[in-house]
């Protein structure tokens, strides 16, 4: 009798076999190629190291998953190419994003195969509008959040009176500035803004700005420039030549690597935020933050940065999610994720709102050396 | 081959188009064909898009002699139209295509009688200065959709006597594109042998005839770039609906450079030349991709070599191959 049932459960086991041995199929669409090739590798190595790691532990919902990576070019057009194709790959998930144009021209396409889609890193607001993807779910912060960071710092950390904008004349500076007086607002900040002077993101001279702000000498010069390899590199150079006593406040996000390789110690003394350090608390004494910085160390021979974290939390996040609900459906997944908490990530417990939108969890910090790129956190 | 020789003989009309009617209907379910997936809807749809793109690009640059850089002007007018309209004001696809016409004539009238005593190099920077401008106007005008685009592109819907008909998914959408192809290549097919078209062959080829005659050539070169735009701009209409997004990308060098070689590839003057060209770059860049980077150096090279070693295309090199046999 024993041993029929044993015989019943291996037959039972061999019919179902092949329906549990098959994989799961994460995809992942980041530019591979051009100027944004190697911010994309590394947010794929950091997808690919997570699969690796739950691969080793087991699988998912006891099946191996395996990567699907496809680049995008940085175009819009090819990123709808690379979406079709992992909808007739049949994958379970697209985590994507890079350039916001990127997710917004995939979004649409992924959304009516009913693909669940996870933007890692593209941050404009209309991502999680709901409009076409009323699933989204974003792990990167937004524009909106990193504003009141910047601006509760200069209102009530440095009670600035008088605070000047060095911002680049595009849709990106002037919305973040546009931004940030917004939350002075929200704030009732007692102080006023007295000076903006403009640039445009390919400038690299700005001593006719930096010699208008040294004559009005405000409290806090809030800045922001996204050419990180050249254009803010050459302002810094240029605000510590002009010997300015105002302090210099980065908007979020824009202190990379680069800065500090081309401008070296005069970036000392800046004060910026971000969400994510490999070697700054509270990440160091988060175990899965930990680990991951290990393990990514170990991989790859370098620490992960923002970018690369936020990889290896989005495929983090889905995994929570799937295991769960023992669902792959994209709205069951989608609801346990949008609105909840979800435990041990690269980012600690991460909250998401209602709208899909990680909350972010900002680490205020100054440099205090800028050739070795070492920060100190601000309380 | 020039349109002049291609005429085809009368004497078979009734064979002539059976021809058609069998190779469109081959067409029509050629999707099915190949298996029906999703796969197959979605590059077929985007290549018959694309090659009408391209059509406006063949029709300067095979009856003006020129190479027109600004046709991304008018794609990308067709892709804000439908997505504006459409967005803003909710009117359907009929209306959508009408004021991409109506806008792209407008704005070809005036590039035209811009460049009109620009030839060469000369009209082939300005077009491309104009759509450079027209780019930075679109990427920072949030009224049209400013850097970040306009989302929430609903379905296609066409209202059709008595019922309505509405594109939501790629296998919807391709009758659409594929009725678009079709009415275009049926359209440069009357158009190669117009009076306007032979005119026009005949002030790029023979100038002094054309002057002997009394043609006014700056009258014939308007009247052509005018009619390229429109059909670029129907595709970008098109392709608004088919990614329900639309933003300034629809400028980028990606499309120019697919435009000019499609067209070249295969030969110009040649009615089907465009559209096998798009099939063949889009079967490139999603059957056999070697990645980003190299995709761009294969189609740059192969603009190249073509220009170089084959100016007249594949066609060229075929019939120079056909000639040396024995």
């Amino acid at each position: 009798m024993n041993k029929t049932m044993k015989l019943a459960a291996v037959m039972l086991l061999g019919l179902t076999a092949p329906v549990m041995a098959q994989d799961i199929k994460v995809g992942t669409i980041f530019p591979l190629s051009g100027g944004a090739g190697p911010d994309g590798q590394t947010v794929t190595n950091a997808v690919k190291l997570m699969v690796q790691q739950i691969n080793d532990r087991g699988g998912l919902l006891e099946r191996k998953l395996v990567l699907i990576s496809k680049d995008d070019e940085s175009t819009p057009a090819v990123g709808v190419s690379r979406a079709n194709e992992m909808i007739a790959d049949k994958v379970d998930v697209v985590i994507e994003g890079w350039n916001s144009p990127v997710t917004l021209a995939m979004q649409p396409i992924l959304a009516r195969a009913g693909v669940m889609d996870i933007t890692a890193v593209s941050k404009s607001d209309l991502i999680l509008s709901g409009q076409t993807n009323p699933y989204a779910v974003r792990i990167n912060s937004s524009n909106g959040f990193d504003a009141a960071v910047i601006a509760k710092y200069v209102a009530e950390t440095l009670k600035a009176k008088k605070v000047a904008f060095l911002t680049q004349n595009d849709v990106y500076g002037n919305g973040f500035q546009a931004a940030v007086e917004a939350e002075f607002k929200k704030l009732n900040f007692a102080g006023e803004v007295i000076m903006t002077e403009k640039f445009a993101f390919k400038d690299t001279d700005f001593r006719v700005q930096l010699t208008d702000l040294k004559a009005a000498n405000p409290d806090a010069i809030i800045v922001t420039n996204s050419s990180n390899s050249s254009g803010l590199p050459a302002m810094v150079e240029q605000y510590r030549q002009a010997d300015l006593k105002s302090p210099f406040v980065g908007a979020v996000g824009i202190m990379l690597t680069t800065v500090f390789k081309v401008a070296g110690d005069a970036n000392n003394g800046i004060v910026s935020a971000d969400i994510f350090f490999p070697d700054l608390p509270p990440f160091t004494t988060m175990p899965e933050s930990a680990s991951f910085v290990a393990a990514y160390k170990k991989a790859y021979g370098a620490a992960p940065d923002k970018s690369a974290a936020l990889g290896a939390a989005a495929l983090q996040v889905w995994a929570h999610a799937v295991e769960a609900t023992k669902s792959l459906d994209r709205k069951t997944v989608a609801e346990a994720i949008r609105g909840k908490t979800i435990k041990a990530t690269v980012f600690g417990d991460a909250q998401f709102l209602p709208n899909g939108q990680m909350q972010p969890r900002y680490v205020l910090f100054r440099v205090v050396d800028g050739k070795n790129a070492k920060l100190e956190a601000l309380e | 081959m020039t349109a002049i020789e291609s005429r085809p003989p009368a004497s078979m009309p009734l064979l002539r188009t059976a021809c058609i009617v069998g190779v469109s209907v081959i067409g029509f379910f050629l999707p099915r064909l190949l298996g029906g997936t999703s796969a197959a809807y979605s590059t077929l749809t985007t290549i018959a898009i694309f090659a009408v793109m391209c059509y406006g690009v063949d029709v300067v640059l095979s009856y003006l002699g020129e190479v027109s850089l600004g046709h991304t002007l008018f794609w990308s007018i067709g892709g804000y139209t439908a997505a504006n309209l459409s967005v803003k004001y909710g009117l359907n696809g009929w209306d959508t295509a009408l004021a991409t016409i109506a806008l792209c004539v407008a704005a070809a009238a005036f590039l035209g009688a811009v460049t009109l005593r620009t030839r060469e190099f000369v009209f082939s920077l300005v077009t491309y200065a104009a759509a450079v401008v027209a780019y930075e106007v679109a990427f920072n005008w949030d009224a049209i959709g400013g850097s970040d685009g306009i989302v929430g592109i609903a379905a296609l819907k066409l209202p059709f006597v008595v019922t309505t008909f509405s594109g939501a998914t790629e296998d919807e959408l391709w009758p659409v594109a594929f009725v678009l192809l079709l009415l275009t290549l049926a359209f440069i097919s009357r158009f190669r042998r117009s009076r306007l078209g032979t005119t026009a062959l005949m002030v790029q080829m023979n100038p002094a005839l054309a002057a002997s005659l009394g043609v006014n050539p700056r009258r014939i070169r308007l009247a052509v770039f005018i009619i390229s735009a429109p059909i670029t701009g129907l595709a970008g209409w098109l392709y608004a609906y088919q990614r329900a997004y639309v933003g300034p990308d629809m400028f980028e060098s990606y499309f120019l450079v697919m435009m000019l070689t499609a067209v070249v590839l295969v030969g110009r003057r040649v009615l089907i030349g465009p559209l096998i060209g798009a099939a063949l770059l889009i079967a490139q860049q999603n059957l056999l991709s070697l990645g980003g980077d190299w995709n761009k150096i294969v189609l740059g090279s192969v603009l190249a070599l073509v220009l170089i070693f084959w100016p007249a295309g594949l066609v060229g090199l075929y019939r120079r191959l056909s000639k040396n046999k024995p």
